[in-house]
């Protein structure tokens, strides 16, 4: 392992496009085929779904490489190359040593047959004699902690036995090159630790590995280098917490435009609701600002009264109307935000004639419909003297929104103090609050915060090893 | 065909764990087990026995004892249609293998045509005794040639392997292969001179011709040679063997290896 020798793995570029198979223009049967004289050509992927594209790389002997991408980006075709499974469009690839390959859950077993000789047809596929497996056998089971189902089929076996067998034969072959996929985090967390540990002894060996895991932290743990792939092209390799922390910012980005997509579709259509919402709506008193449970109200009475059964999601008689709800960060319009930043809740309201009672609110709810926080001008004593008729910005700021990470729900509304609703808007905007180093826990609120520990207490460094799940606070 | 060949080979420890799984697989759970190997061909050997001496009596001297002659030529043919039938099937019934592990696909075809040849080898024991018998009362049946049955049989076994790897491989392709082959193994069971002799289609010429053009015709002739007449088969007869087997390897063969690359995605 001291000399940097040959590559295990060179990834060359490398394309993959699969069959179009259903839906496809060609009557797939042999009739067909044989009528077109096409056996063989129509077989050839022409009209294809490109899943990878222009892929290269090269995996170092000893190096450990984290996939990390989305659903769909060609992480698992990538893998299921390089383990030989299926062969690339164009390009080449060569693996110099033993694969032993992790793919999808109870990878290669025969479900009718028992545990037992599944490990000698999982050892035998990876190369094994009979003998060399029988003298592992009992390690083997030993791993998976399987002794008492060893000879029951494996079909009755639940996913996380299957897993913790899977692993077991294909670390315990020797293998140079170990390709995993997902499949680590199907077993429970003791296991988990324990394959964890395996890798670990496995790596430090001089062995390969390369990963595929939506753990960012697994790879970050245990990976030397990442590689982000997305729809089928290679975005960022280097450092793990490099290209991890970029993917991440993709996906807040990606995620930032599907809520200005659909806060986009919301007002679209909110907009024809310019006639005063029903009078079952108006009536209902709806104080500042509506929990679910009031809005929940108001949807049950208009039930009751006959309407159509949709959600409500705006009310309110019409004087004034909120036209936009924008969420910035300083001038930047946007909807994914980290977790602290500064944020400002925008409003743009429109007054059909002068008000001198008026009030303007604001809630924020999770998507099962918490209220995280809501607070109105009233609430805060502003007294209105007067709201002239025309279209004019509020503007809520907070300088530090410590939600903790996840999705977040905006309700918007400006009615009279008596709770009279001229424009009540649900659910008008959606973002997204991203993690931050410090703010990766659970909850609605993410304070600022510290640990510490008195003497006595000792922490491993990250990537000491890859059993640390502890949260990673200022130490 | 070569790489198929050169990968059999390479994972003949595999083929071999394979291969009696499917046989241990096949009696799992009944209470004779193995013993059901020899009770099959014992039962269709008394069956016959009965029925073409009691019921119909075939006059053709040459056939005669009719089910010794008929059973001759029907186990191998078993072997066949069994191993074209379920190796065609093979690729689709183990997808996940396939598709999930770096696993040699061609072994699956070939699994069982193992397994039925093991059934067939089964069979053997039963129709010596039968042979025996009939010799010690007085059938002028069988006789040393009946030593050269193992050449036959690997005469065959690339013919019948190559069959199973193509069908498989275009199986995997084409659905309707599996219900085409069955009905395609019934013609041609009738085409092969398993129940008569060639002797006895000299009248029909066009008939004559077919039957004897049929490729798996000579091998039937040479399991009547050496088992039911003890006599050594022609020159003519092995050529033909030897020719029929090795093209139906290469193109076997050679269409699962032009699909290789396309069946793990398909099945």
């Amino acid at each position: 392992m001291s000399q940097p020798a040959e590559p295990a793995i060179r990834v060359d570029r490398v394309g993959k496009r699969f069959l179009r198979t259903a839906g496809g223009h060609k009557l797939r049967t042999l009739k067909s085929a044989l009528l077109e004289r096409s056996l063989i050509r129509g077989l050839h992927p022409e009209q294809a779904i490109g899943a990878l594209e222009h892929i290269s790389f090269t995996v170092a002997r000893g190096e450990s490489v984290g996939l990390v991408g989305s659903n769909g980006s060609g992480k698992s075709t990538l893998l299921k190359i390089l383990a030989g499974i299926l062969k690339p469009s164009e390009g080449r690839v060569l693996v110099d040593g033993r694969v032993a390959a992790l793919i999808e859950l109870g990878a290669g077993f025969h479900p009718e047959i028992s545990g037992r000789e599944n490990v000698f047809i999982g050892g035998a596929v990876l190369g094994l004699s009979r003998r060399q497996i029988e003298a592992r056998f009992a390690d083997i089971v030993a791993f998976s902690g399987l002794e008492s189902f060893i000879d029951e089929p494996v079909k009755n076996y639940s996913s996380g036995m299957y897993v913790r067998l899977g692993f077991a034969v294909a670390i315990h072959t020797d293998p140079d090159i170990l390709l995993v996929d997902e499949v680590l985090s199907v077993g429970d967390e003791a296991f988990a630790h324990k394959c964890l540990r395996r890798i670990e002894e496995f790596l430090a060996d001089g062995n390969t590995l390369v990963l595929v895991s939506h753990s960012l932290a697994l790879i970050e743990s245990v990976c030397d280098r990442a590689i982000w792939l997305e729809k089928g092209s290679l975005r960022l390799v280097g450092h793990p917490r490099r290209v991890i922390d970029a993917y991440r910012a993709g996906v807040a980005r990606e995620e930032g435009r599907q809520h200005l997509e659909a806060n986009q579709e919301r007002e679209r259509e909110a907009a024809p609701a310019n006639e005063p919402a029903p009078a079952s709506c108006v009536s209902s008193a709806m104080p500042t600002p509506a929990g679910p449970e009031d809005a929940q109200g108001d949807a049950e009475n208009q039930a009751a009264a006959g309407d159509a059964t949709p959600p409500v999601l705006r009310w309110g008689s019409g004087d004034a109307r909120i036209e936009r709800l924008r969420i910035r960060c300083g001038p930047e319009e946007r909807y994914h935000l980290a977790c602290g930043t500064t944020v400002t809740f925008e409003l743009e309201v429109e007054a059909q004639r002068p008000l001198d009672d008026f009030v303007f609110g604001i809630g924020i709810f999770t998507p099962r419909g918490t209220e995280c926080w809501g607070t109105n001008t009233d609430l805060e004593g502003f007294d209105p003297g007067r709201l002239e008729a025309g279209r004019v910005l509020v503007e809520i700021i907070c300088p530090r929104l410590r939600l903790s990470p996840g999705e977040y729900l905006v309700d918007v509304a400006v009615h009279a103090r008596d709770g009279t609703p001229f424009d009540y808007r649900r659910k008008l905007s959606s973002f997204t609050v991203t993690a931050t180093h410090d703010a990766s826990g659970v909850g609605v609120y993410a304070p600022e915060h510290r640990w510490q520990f008195s003497s006595g207490i000792r922490w491993r460094a990250v990537g000491e090893t890859a059993a640390t799940d502890l949260p990673r606070g200022e130490i | 065909m070569l790489t198929v060949a050169r990968r059999l080979y390479r994972h003949r420890a595999l083929l071999g764990i394979l291969t009696g799984r499917e046989l241990t697989a096949r009696y799992r759970g009944s209470v004779l087990g193995w013993a059901w190997s020899l009770v099959n061909p014992l039962v269709l050997l008394v069956v016959f026995t009965f029925v073409f001496s009691v019921i119909f009596d075939p006059r053709d001297p040459a056939v005669k004892p009719y089910s010794l002659f008929l059973l001759t030529g029907l186990f191998p043919w078993i072997w066949l249609q069994g191993s074209l039938l379920e190796g065609s099937a093979s690729l689709l019934a183990n997808g996940g293998l396939i598709r999930k592990a770096t696993f040699p696909s061609e072994l699956l075809a070939i699994v069982p045509v193992l397994a039925n040849l093991v059934h067939f080898l089964l069979t053997l024991p039963v129709i010596a005794i039968a042979f025996v018998a009939a010799r010690a009362l007085g059938s002028e049946v069988s006789g040393p040639s009946a030593f050269l049955l193992p050449a036959i049989i690997v005469l065959e076994l690339p013919l019948i392997a190559g069959l199973a790897l193509g069908l498989a491989a275009l199986n995997v392709h084409f659905k309707d292969v599996k219900d085409l082959l069955a009905n395609l193994l019934t013609i041609l069971f009738y085409m092969t001179p398993i129940l008569y002799t060639l002797s006895t289609l000299e009248h029909h010429r066009v008939v004559w011709a077919v039957v004897a053009a049929n490729p798996l015709t000579p091998f039937v002739l040479a399991y009547q040679e050496t088992l039911f007449r003890g006599h050594v088969p022609g020159v003519g007869i092995w050529l033909a063997m030897i020719g029929v087997s090795a093209a139906g390897w290469i193109l076997g063969a050679g269409l699962f290896e032009r699909l290789r690359d396309t069946i793990v995605e398909a099945v």
